[in-house]
């Protein structure tokens, strides 16, 4: 008989007993990598399954589904190498506690979220450069996370409400608080960034509509503005990258720090929203992953060192295209359509900065589409051994470009049925066409 | 009726056909695609007739009412209008493809080619087929991408940087029509077109937008704004026009495509939203003086191009001012019918132009110098019947209107307008056909007499007949041309201003053929100098955008080194 506190340990339990079988066979990459994938599909089926069980889950099934196949995405593609090996449990360790983080509440859900944080401190502090700045940045954004939720969980309210607010934002980027998840999505080894990129986002989210209702009127005014000047930042700190990995990071903290602007300026987190996060989400990961493999052929090379792919590797450019369209808003992709989704709804109202808003949108297509025609097009160089993608590479991007596509186009009520109200604080809903 | 979703959807298995396949059988491939597009065009035709006769037809895929289905709302909506696009798109591309099927025999990118002119054509035949207005931004911004690609040469730096350029200068624009529309949505709570005109009409609303100033704008005029936005990318206006002299390096029947279809997306957009344009006077305006702006601007700078295909562009540029001008005047179904003819007119000259410069590439030779033979037959009998059918014919038209037809021109600027093209028109053709020199005098001067029956009779009747077509509703129209009229004075003024302005190119016209000197004042002669070298430079906008962007990387960059 299942029981409904069961299910974080559950979703919890089942990736990290499969980081441990993985880690047992490492001897043989082959079978550490299968082993590693089939314990993304078993927590897939044991999420199905505990929904199926309780009925009534903390967040939206479809939503929590997308992060074990996610990680199997991003672990499909992976060649075989004992360098990026490591990273493979370390994604079924980190799947584990993000889903049980998304499944618990109260003291255990606070405990998840702190093991996540440490986690995440120990691996960057473990692959990145120490003599790095960014890598500092990152850590200190960490460290801060960490003792804002050891406060959120000994303080009482509203005291707790804005350290849980800053521990969010440490994870679902917001400036200032952004360098954790930038350093994690530029440094981390292996398939990493390319989870991380999804996962990070979507526990500081959900743990924002948590908060949501908590926020005050001021706290919102001032989350508003943060988001506008952080999106406003990335933009300009993704359009000036020279290495993808970075320029990705940043176009990630200024998509979702759209997000944020939404989220304080109506006081509401709905369903586009999430399926905005997903998309914006499942979208750098499909570039990192794109990224990766041109990076298992050349090495992390600067941009300008590649080119004219096009024709040599004709389903890796067309890949990237497509989810270069995807990342930067295109229709039919799920960051357009979730974009577009919250826009229409009756509690946003245009304002100034909504100005602010399109020119970031705008600004997209500048930073991606460079990346796309730097790789892409231009003439093909002569010193590169041209190499398309591999069977898996390419099952992973085909599959990511799917699912974006799946976000884009099906009906929101699809992702409603088990997610949680959206919460309501300050927006007032009304039919505004009849002022 | 739901055939007609059919119409759309073939262009999709030409480029399914093309694309799929052994390239060995390209060429077989390639003709068997052309199989639905000229389907295609057949339904359109059949679409054509079935719409006069019975009507609009509205196909909705998706419940208006459930917002649950906002992501994808795909529906039809096909009128008069729809249907004579659709002719145009198809018939266009169905001259296209066969042209290109040996235009672009054994190109490297022979199928990628046709699949994309497929591809493209669908788009664009769903696009002017939406039933809302999420679906038509949905297809506009497919439009951009498939526009970016096409302008491609893979390894060609110039063309990578104009493709570039083409889509961040087109996402601009959809940016303001996203805009727009979000706006409009907030506003009127709708996406549905006839629903939105009916709320616009029924429930006028004042935005404040700065409350303290006292600054305030009408609803309808701030959602036209920012949707003509989303024109301007579309129809290359000033000063959003650089993409299109920039993306001219790509294959020649893309131009043709491009010229013929593509970039009536803006005329096509205004004409769709035409009840909420004539909801906003200060709109109409606005489009009026842009559309000016970039007809004179564009026909200057077209003067002054050294490059064939430059020329053509920026011919174009003035070309879609014209049309983007005339909606501005209220005369919606005149710009269609204005898009219909240039698509018609750039299509060949494009698909022509491609033979001149392999044929010039081919065969190279100095251009011919025959000024000196210009000069000295000048003919009297050619000079003086043009200015004579020129000059004459305002006062022709102003005796039959004014007297026989008892128009009360004064009251009426739409009519002025009208009036106004067929002399513009005609003055343009016949100051053209003065400069044949190799025919003998009388074969040029009733030239001219034909050409000033011909176009006297497309205005006074095609035209007409057109509107009536396309607008039914004579009341309709009126009130766009109401809603469009500009304050009196400066209607004065733009008329006596076009009148001089004609009037001193005939006297210009004599006096240069006469050999006589005009004596224009030295500061005059140094600013027409420097304006010829502005033009040249084509107003050396495209150097501002790259130090704008230039800037904005500046700064990015000093961000960067502040914060590391």
């Amino acid at each position: 008989m299942m029981r409904a506190w069961m299910t974080p340990w559950l979703l919890l339990a089942v990736p990290i007993l499969g980081a441990g079988l993985s880690w047992l066979l490492r001897a043989a990459l082959s079978r550490m990598k299968t082993a590693a994938l089939i314990t993304t599909v078993v927590s897939l089926c044991s999420i199905i399954g505990s929904a199926l069980a309780l009925g009534e889950p903390s967040v939206g099934v479809p939503f929590l589904c997308l992060l074990p196949l996610t990680a199997c995405l991003s672990l499909l593609g992976q060649p075989l190498h004992r360098d990026t090996s490591p990273a493979w449990p370390m994604t079924l360790i980190l799947l584990g506690l993000g889903l049980g983080t998304l499944t618990s509440q109260g003291l255990v859900h606070g405990i998840l979220l702190l093991l996540l944080l440490i986690l995440l401190c120990g691996v960057l502090y473990r692959h990145q450069p120490v003599s790095a700045p960014d890598t500092w940045r990152g850590l200190a954004s960490y460290g801060l996370g960490i003792i804002a939720i050891l406060v959120a969980l000994v303080l009482p309210a509203p005291a707790s409400d804005i350290a849980g607010l800053m521990a969010c934002a440490t994870l679902f980027p917001l400036l200032p608080l952004h360098s954790g998840f930038v350093a994690s999505l530029s440094g981390l080894p292996g398939n990493l960034p390319a989870f991380l990129a999804l996962l990070l986002p979507m526990v500081g989210f959900h743990d924002l509509q948590v908060l949501l209702p908590t926020l005050s009127g001021t706290v919102l005014h001032t989350l508003a503005i943060l988001a506008l000047a952080g999106a406003v930042y990335g933009s300009l700190r993704a359009l000036i990258q020279s290495r993808p990995l970075p320029r990705l990071a940043y176009a990630a903290l200024a998509f979702f720090c759209l997000l944020w602007w939404y989220v304080a300026d109506t006081g509401t987190a709905p369903i586009p929203a999430t399926i905005y996060l997903s998309a914006v989400g499942l979208a750098t990961s499909g570039l990192l992953l794109a990224w990766f493999a041109i990076r298992a052929r050349y090495g992390d090379v600067d941009l300008r060192t590649l080119g004219g792919m096009a024709y040599p590797m004709p389903r890796f450019s067309t890949l990237l295209a497509l989810l270069a369209l995807a990342a930067l808003g295109m229709p039919p992709f799920g960051v357009f359509s979730g974009f577009l989704s919250m826009l229409l709804l009756p509690t946003f109202t245009p304002s100034g900065p909504f100005a602010v808003i399109m020119l970031v949108w705008l600004t997209a297509s500048w930073y991606q589409m460079e990346l796309v025609q730097q790789l892409v097009f231009g003439r093909a160089h002569a010193e590169l051994r041209y190499e398309d993608l591999r069977r898996t590479e390419f099952m992973s991007l085909v599959l990511l470009l799917f699912l974006l596509l799946v976000l884009g186009t099906a009906p929101s009520r699809w992702f409603e049925s088990n997610a949680p109200t959206p919460p309501l604080s300050t927006a007032s809903q009304g039919d505004t066409w009849t002022r | 009726m739901a055939f007609l979703v059919l119409v759309p959807l073939l262009p999709l298995l030409t480029a399914f056909i093309v694309m799929t396949g052994d390239r060995a059988e390209q060429d077989q491939n390639a003709r068997a695609g052309l199989l639905p597009i000229v389907a295609s065009f057949l339904g359109a035709l059949l679409t054509l007739v079935l719409v006069t006769t019975g009507g609009p037809v509205t196909i909705q895929l998706y419940d208006p009412a459930a917002v649950a289905n906002l992501a994808f709302p795909i529906g039809f909506y096909i009128d008069r209008l729809s249907a004579v696009m659709m002719v145009l798109i198809t018939g266009v591309t169905t001259l296209i493809y066969r042209y290109s099927m040996g235009y672009m025999y054994q190109d490297r990118g022979y199928r990628r080619y046709l699949g994309m002119l497929g591809l493209t054509t669908s788009v664009l035949l769903c696009m002017v087929s939406s039933a809302n207005l999420v679906m038509l931004f949905i297809f506009w911004q497919i439009l951009s991408w498939l526009l970016f690609l096409l302008a491609h040469n893979h390894g060609h730096g110039a063309t990578l940087s104009g493709a570039a350029n083409t889509f961040t200068m087109l996402r601009l624009s959809d940016a303001a029509f996203l805009a727009g529309i979000v706006l409009a949505y907030s506003l009127y709570g709708t996406f549905e077109f006839q629903t939105l005109f009916t709320r616009a009409t029924e429930t006028p609303i004042t935005l404040f937008i700065w409350p303290e100033l006292g600054w305030e704008m009408n609803g309808v005029t701030a959602v036209t704004l920012l949707i003509f936005g989303g024109a301007m990318g579309k129809s290359a206006q000033f000063p959003i026009h650089t993409w299109l002299p920039r993306s001219l390096y790509a294959p020649t029947p893309i131009h043709a495509l491009l010229h013929a279809g593509i970039i009536n997306a803006g005329g096509f957009l205004l004409n769709r939203l035409a009840p909420l344009y004539g909801l906003s006077p200060s709109t109409l305006h606005l489009v009026f003086v842009i559309g000016m702006l970039t007809a004179m601007l564009g026909a200057t700078m077209m003067l002054t191009q050294n490059d064939i295909k430059k020329t053509l562009g920026f011919s174009t540029i003035g070309q879609m001012g014209y049309m983007i001008m005339e909606c501005g005047l209220g005369a919606f179904s005149l710009a269609v019918f204005h898009l219909i003819a240039h698509g018609l007119f750039k299509g060949t000259v494009f698909l022509n132009c491609g033979n001149v410069i392999h044929k010039a590439r081919q065969e190279p030779s100095f251009p011919h110098l025959d000024r000196e033979a210009e000069e000295s037959e000048f003919s009297s009998l050619t000079w003086s019947t043009g200015f004579f059918t020129t000059l004459l014919l305002p006062l022709v038209i102003l005796l039959v209107t004014h007297g026989v037809l008892r128009i009360p021109l004064l009251e009426s600027q739409g009519t002025v307008i009208f009036l106004f093209f067929i002399w513009v028109t005609s003055s343009q053709a016949i100051l053209s056909l003065t400069r044949i020199r190799a025919v003998a005098s009388w074969k040029v001067s009733a030239a001219m007499l034909v050409t000033l029956i011909i176009v006297v009779f497309t205005y006074l009747f095609a035209v007409e007949s057109f509107t009536h077509f396309l607008y039914p509703n004579a009341e309709e129209v009126a009130s766009y041309f109401k809603a469009a009229a500009l304050p009196g004075r400066l209607f004065d003024s733009l008329v006596v201003g076009t009148t001089l302005l004609t009037v001193l190119s005939w006297v210009y016209l004599y006096a240069h053929a006469h050999g006589r000197t005009i004596t224009i004042p030295g500061w005059i002669e140094a600013f027409l100098v420097r304006l010829y070298v502005v033009c040249m430079n084509r107003l050396y906008l495209d150097q501002l955008y790259l130090k704008l962007g230039r800037l904005v990387t500046h700064v990015a960059h000093r961000l960067e080194k502040r914060l590391s």
